[in-house]
Order: C-alpha cells, then sequence, then structure tokens
C-alpha cells in the first residue's frame, strides 16, 4: 500500500515538475504578491472606516484620566470600552481580551496620573507612564494615530492643568532686584515647569509605554514584512488547490483515472497518492517563503522551530484537504478554476490574509473564523510575531488538522469514481 | 473445450431511465479472442466496463476466472488487464516512466518491473522510443504504448475497448499482430469494435449488439453463413408482386425471399449469379427497377440484415 502511495506520488511530482508553468505559478506568485504588496502597504496603511475599539482600564485617583478618556471617546474615530460585560476593565482582563484576541489595543492610566498632571512646580518633577498594551500583530501604521491621538489629549490636559500653578510659582519666585543670571535660570525654569517637561529639556512627566500582554516575547515591534508575509504565505499556499483539483479532473479527461479503478487499488489509498505530492509542494512553497523572507529581508521566525513545523503541516494539510474537496464537487475543470478563485478569495479576504481582521466589524471576525486561513494566520502570528511557543500554538494547529480531516472526509464521500 | 473463463447471464445496466445493457448473456472460453461489435451506443463500452470491474452492474450474475464479479472484484482486478478507448497514458511522462508507474501499481518491482517494461515495450516495438515523452509520438505509437500499459503485469484476461479507433492502417495493423502474439500465447481477450473487418480478423467468436442487446453470436464464419452466399435488396415499380416473388423463390442461386410492400429482399447461395438471375427475371416480366443493393457476405451485411441499420450509423 505504501509503495502504491509513493508510486502514484512520485508520478505526480515528476509531472508537477515538467509543467514550468505551474512550477511559476505555485512558487514564483504568492512570493511576487508579498513584495509588492509589502512595499505597497507599508507607510500607506489606513485604519478604515469603522470605529476603533480602544480598552481602557483607569486607575487614576483622580479626573484627567477620565477626562482623557471621554475627550477620546468622544472623537468619531474611536469607541472607549472602560467596561467588559458589565464589569470595569482591571489591567489583567484587558491583556486576557488581547491575547484571545477580542481586541488588540489597551491604555492603562495610572492611580497617579491626576497627582503628576496637577503637581505644583518644584526643584524635582514627579512623573508617571500611560501603558499602551498592544498586539504586536497589529500594524504600526494602525497604533500610532492611536498614539499621536492621546499623546496630544495628554499634553493638553498638561498645560490646563501645570501651566496656571507654573505661573503662580512664577510669580512667588519673580523679584524685581533678582541679578540676570539668576533671572535667565528663573526664566528656563519656569518654562520647563509651565510645559510639563514636552520641551524637551527633560523627560514628559507622562510619558506613553508601550508593552504587549505577558506570555509575548517581542523583540523588535512587527515590520512590513512580519505583517505581510503570513498573511500572503496562507493565500499562496492555498492555490494547491487549483493544481490538486484540475490534476484529478485531468485524470478523469484523459482516462488513466479509468485505468487506475481497474488496477487493485483501494479508492482512498488512490485519493491519498494524489494528495501526497501537493502536501510535499505546499510545504516546499512554505519553506521557500518564510526562508526566502528571514534571508533576504531579515524576518525574524520567532522562537519555536516545532511550533513553526507542526502549524506549517497542518496549515499545508488543510490547503491539500481542500483540494480533494474541490476536486470532488467540481466536474470541469472550468469548475474547479471557478470554484477555486471563489473559495480562495473569499477565504482569504474573511481570513485576514489581505486586511488585518481586527479592523474587520464584530460579526465578520467571527465568519472568519470558518475558514482555514483565519487559524493558520492567527499561528503564524503567533509564532512569528508574538513569539510564541509550541504549546501555544498546539490549538491553532488542532483547529488546522479538524479542517483538514474535515475537507478530505467529505472530499472522499463525495468524490466519484465511476 | 476448455473452460469458461468469463460467466455473463442476464447483465443489465441502466442510467437512469435508459437501458444501456438489457439482460445479456455469454460466456468466453480460455484462450480466445472474444469480439463484441456493434455501432456506438450499443453498449459495448458499458460491457466491457462492468467486465472490468469499473462499472457496478444492476442486475444478472458475472463470474471471471471462477469469482463473482460484485463480492470478489479485489480477488479479480490483479487477473486483468484494460485498455480504454482513451490514450490513458501521461503525456509528458516517457513511456518507460509511463509502465513503471501502472507497473508500481500492480506491485511490480525491481528487476521484474524492468524486465516487463522491456517485455512489454518490445511486444509494441516501441522499444526504441523508451526514454521518449509519450506526447512526441503518433497517434499509433500511443495507441500501442496504451495497449502495452495493459498487459505489464501479465494479466490472464485482456480488455481491449475499440484500441484502433483514430489509428491509420499501417498502425492498426501492427496493433493486429500483437494481439495476434498475444493470442497465441494463449490469452484472453475481449475486444470490442464497431469495425467488422477487425472481428472477422481477429475474434474466434463475435457477439453482435444494438441497443443493449446481443442480437446474435457465433463464430465470424458462422454468422456470414446466416446471409448464405449474401443478400440482395431490390425495390420494383410493382405493386403486384406475388407472381414475381413466386418466381424469384425459383431462381437458381436463390436461398429465400421475402418482401414488403415494394421491396424485397432476396437471400442467396451465390450473391452474383443470383443479381444477374434477378435482373434477367425483371426485365423479362417487365418489371422496373427502382434501387438495387448486393450485401456481400461479411459482419457488416450481417449486422444490417440483423438490425436494418449500418454498423457505423
Amino acid at each position: 500500500m505504501l509503495n502504491q502511495i509513493l508510486a502514484l506520488a512520485w508520478k505526480d511530482l515528476k509531472i508537477f515538475f515538467k509543467d514550468p508553468g505551474a512550477v511559476a505559478l505555485i512558487f514564483l506568485q504568492p512570493f511576487m504578491f508579498i513584495l509588492v504588496m509589502s512595499y505597497a502597504l507599508a507607510g500607506l496603511f489606513q485604519p478604515g472606516k469603522g470605529q476603533i475599539q480602544l480598552l481602557a482600564v483607569n486607575q487614576d485617583r483622580g479626573i484627567q484620566a477620565a477626562a482623557i478618556l471621554q475627550k477620546l471617546d468622544e472623537m468619531e474615530a474611536f469607541k472607549v470600552e472602560t467596561t467588559w460585560e458589565g464589569q470595569p476593565l482591571t489591567r489583567e482582563m484587558a491583556e486576557n481580551l488581547i491575547v484571545k484576541g477580542k481586541r488588540n489595543l489597551a491604555l492603562v492610566f495610572p492611580p497617579d496620573f491626576s497627582e503628576v498632571l496637577e503637581q505644583g512646580p518644584g526643584p524635582t518633577l514627579r512623573r508617571t507612564k500611560v501603558l499602551v498594551i498592544v498586539d504586536p500583530t497589529t500594524s504600526s501604521q494602525f497604533i500610532e494615530p492611536v498614539l499621536g491621538t492621546l499623546q496630544g489629549l495628554i499634553e493638553r490636559s498638561i498645560y490646563t492643568a501645570m501651566v496656571p500653578k507654573g505661573l503662580d510659582y512664577l510669580f512667588e519666585q519673580l523679584a524685581p532686584q533678582t541679578p540676570l543670571e539668576q533671572r535667565e535660570a528663573f526664566k528656563a525654569q519656569a518654562q520647563e515647569a509651565m510645559s510639563g517637561g514636552l520641551l524637551g529639556g527633560e523627560e514628559p512627566v507622562v510619558t506613553l509605554e508601550r508593552t504587549v500582554p505577558p506570555g509575548m516575547r517581542v523583540e523588535k515591534y512587527p515590520d512590513t514584512f512580519q505583517q505581510n508575509v503570513p498573511g500572503y504565505t496562507i493565500y499562496g499556499i492555498f492555490w494547491i488547490v487549483t493544481l490538486l483539483a484540475g490534476s484529478v479532473l485531468q485524470e478523469k479527461r484523459e482516462g488513466t483515472f479509468r485505468r487506475l479503478l481497474v488496477a487493485p487499488l483501494n479508492q482512498a489509498v488512490m485519493l491519498a497518492g494524489k494528495l501526497l505530492p501537493y502536501y510535499i509542494i505546499n510545504l516546499i512553497q512554505l519553506v521557500i517563503m518564510l526562508g526566502a523572507s528571514s534571508l533576504l529581508f531579515g524576518m525574524s521566525l520567532g522562537h519555536s522551530p516545532a511550533g513553526l513545523v507542526a502549524v506549517s503541516l497542518a496549515a499545508a494539510a488543510a490547503a491539500t484537504g481542500l483540494g480533494v474537496l474541490v476536486a470532488a464537487l467540481a466536474r470541469t475543470e472550468a469548475q474547479v478554476g471557478g470554484l477555486t478563485v471563489l473559495l480562495l478569495l473569499t477565504m482569504s479576504a474573511l481570513g485576514g490574509c489581505f486586511v488585518p481582521r481586527f479592523i474587520m466589524p464584530g460579526w465578520l471576525r467571527t465568519i472568519g473564523l470558518i475558514t482555514p486561513h483565519a487559524w493558520a494566520l492567527d499561528a503564524y502570528q503567533d509564532l512569528l510575531v508574538r513569539g510564541y511557543g509550541f504549546q501555544e500554538v498546539l490549538p491553532k494547529v488542532g483547529a488546522l488538522a479538524a479542517f483538514a480531516l474535515a475537507f478530505f472526509s467529505v472530499g472522499v464521500w463525495r468524490f466519484r469514481f465511476e | 473445450m476448455p473452460d469458461s473463463v468469463i460467466e455473463v447471464n442476464g447483465l443489465v445496466k441502466r442510467y437512469g431511465h435508459r437501458v444501456a445493457v438489457n439482460g445479456i448473456s455469454f460466456s468466453v472460453q480460455e484462450g480466445e479472442i472474444f469480439g463484441l461489435l456493434g455501432p456506438n451506443g450499443a453498449g459495448k463500452t458499458t460491457t466491457i466496463s462492468i467486465l472490468a470491474t469499473l462499472l457496478p452492474l444492476d442486475e444478472g450474475k458475472v463470474s471471471i476466472l471462477g469469482y463473482d464479479l460484485v463480492q470478489e472484484a479485489d480477488r479479480i482486478k490483479p487477473l486483468i488487464g484494460f485498455v480504454p478507448q482513451e490514450l490513458a497514458l501521461y503525456p509528458t511522462l516517457s513511456a518507460w516512466d509511463n509502465l513503471a508507474f501502472f507497473g508500481r501499481i500492480y506491485g511490480l518491482r525491481g528487476k521484474l518491473l524492468k524486465e516487463r517494461i522491456a517485455a512489454v515495450l518490445e511486444l509494441v516495438g516501441l522499444q526504441d522510443r523508451a526514454k521518449d515523452a509519450v506526447r512526441t509520438f503518433s497517434g499509433g505509437m500511443k495507441r500501442r504504448l496504451n495497449i502495452a500499459a495493459g498487459l505489464i503485469h501479465q494479466p490472464r484476461i485482456l480488455f481491449l475497448d475499440e484500441p484502433t479507433v483514430g489509428v491509420d492502417p499501417q498502425s492498426r495493423n501492427f496493433i493486429f499482430e500483437h494481439i495476434e502474439r498475444l493470442k497465441a500465447e494463449g490469452m484472453t481477450i475481449i475486444y470490442t469494435t464497431h469495425y467488422m473487418e477487425e472481428a472477422e480478423r481477429l475474434c474466434d467468436r463475435v457477439a453482435i449488439m444494438d441497443e443493449g442487446r446481443i442480437l446474435a453470436l457465433d463464430t465470424p464464419k458462422g454468422l456470414i453463413g446466416l446471409l448464405g452466399g449474401g443478400v440482395i435488396h431490390i425495390e420494383v415499380a410493382e405493386e403486384n408482386i406475388e407472381d414475381v416473388m413466386h418466381a424469384i423463390r425459383n431462381l437458381p442461386h436463390v436461398r429465400a425471399a421475402s418482401s414488403q410492400g415494394r421491396r424485397l429482399k432476396v437471400e442467396t447461395n451465390a450473391a452474383r449469379p443470383a443479381l444477374l438471375e434477378l435482373i434477367e427475371l425483371c426485365n423479362a416480366r417487365d418489371v422496373p427497377i427502382l434501387s438495387l443493393e448486393m450485401l456481400e457476405p461479411n459482419l457488416e451485411s450481417v449486422f444490417l440484415h440483423l438490425t436494418g441499420k449500418h454498423l457505423r450509423d
């Protein structure tokens, strides 16, 4: 039985590599897509027309953070969520929601936020940090406008809260008899005090500190390749469906399938033999995509080779399983073409290969979960961007394996062996 | 009389409401070439496809080499070879690679596989083109390789479904020689065709099929014997032909005669003398002849005689 599978697989590999067009399509097309789209989208990212949902954890004992959050919420572009399912948000809850992929950005205002903003001038200023917890897969083109807006609002609050106190300080300090050198020194101190340290002379009293939820290891923030390569790689590997289903229908058309049906060959073995070479081609494709991105563009492949292998094996299985299903459902090669384009473009888009899923409406994000693309993409992002390990991606590997099994089983069930 | 290697009883196959094979029965003896002759749509390919385990039967019973076709198809498969009507080959692979692939599917390995490939390539005269891609072959060469692929595992029974379709006369003769060689080696062959010359030349026995039924089954000589020396169809411009019919039946070379309106069907002992006698009779009785057709004694004429249709209709 194994020899028969190997014979079938070896034959199809030979046929595949004798077709330069197919080889070029399957390897070059997704790679070119990654290259072009990565460069095209770098710096051009638009967050979309929908509101950006921001989780906000307000630990502030005063009123300043609440005021900033209210202003942020009043802006059309943002929707600030300070509660979740009726409960006030805590930092742990916010981090959990980001880890689960329900949201991708949270702001944590510290307890002393108002005290720092409202402090009077003195020889030393108290400082604090607003934490910006981000899913590292989130595009920086999406995060930067959020941070910029927040920074502006904080600066406004600083001026509003600190300037009157700074002026008081100035009046108290100024005296007409003061020598020139002393006056200049006082002026510089007052200017610094009035700006809350924002003029660059010292560290600002409030800084935004970008971080990730616990468990995620990010050595540097993802670049355009880390953000685009997983998506377009997933998009690319699923095009194997066209080759696999087309090959099955070609065998049916040319009569070789009938010849095989007469042979002492189990039907599941026959389909497994058809599937195996395309599975191998898929794996080669993944090695080329990820390897080239790492070697040529310095893209990090994460910290878990085992996780990468597991996700790649499962994703390739789902792709080739879908190929068997399409081969079973399509009656002609033209149907294969139409069905493949329809399925793959829809699934890729829903799965987040073209547009990040976090900017999609909630209902569309939920629908996206019925595609293997979403699970594969999330798993690759876990490894390449979030810095997760083998254990963390296992549930997603399981989901991809379930997709593969379901596609293959329905495919075998619906396959017309006549 | 050798044992039957194929027994078919009351075989029925339907596609929806259409009955493609309608209760046929026959048996095939070991070592014979058994022909299924009939026009397109007669049910030949459906019949051979069922026997080759490709299609399920709806009714009837078939046993091949003692195994029941429905219950024991797995035992039958290694013992039979099938050459489909299509060129069921991988055109981008070489002849050798094609044969090696089909050989491996049948469990052949190593030295035995190489020997079998060499043997079948030699049989079909393609040993010099073994390493060439099949797409570079002529139509006749592809047909020969198609047959070779069906022989790679040395089957006891070979099913050939119209193996000469679209083949030039030279290649056709080449194929005939291969088939005759296989027969000489003792292989049982089931052969479908709509070319009566092929059936006459190759087959030990021929079943003439039309519309899913077997109309006649015998040796080619026996079937041709149905026509005696030949049949003459004649149409005359005479309403009252009873006297003429009587006179025709008494002609020396006429065996029998029948009429349908003004159309007469004359079975002869020898067609050409009988034709002269008929013309003389009509002239003598002043019966105008509107049309005349002489069917030489061959399977084409037998088919026309049995069905009123030409084989290539």
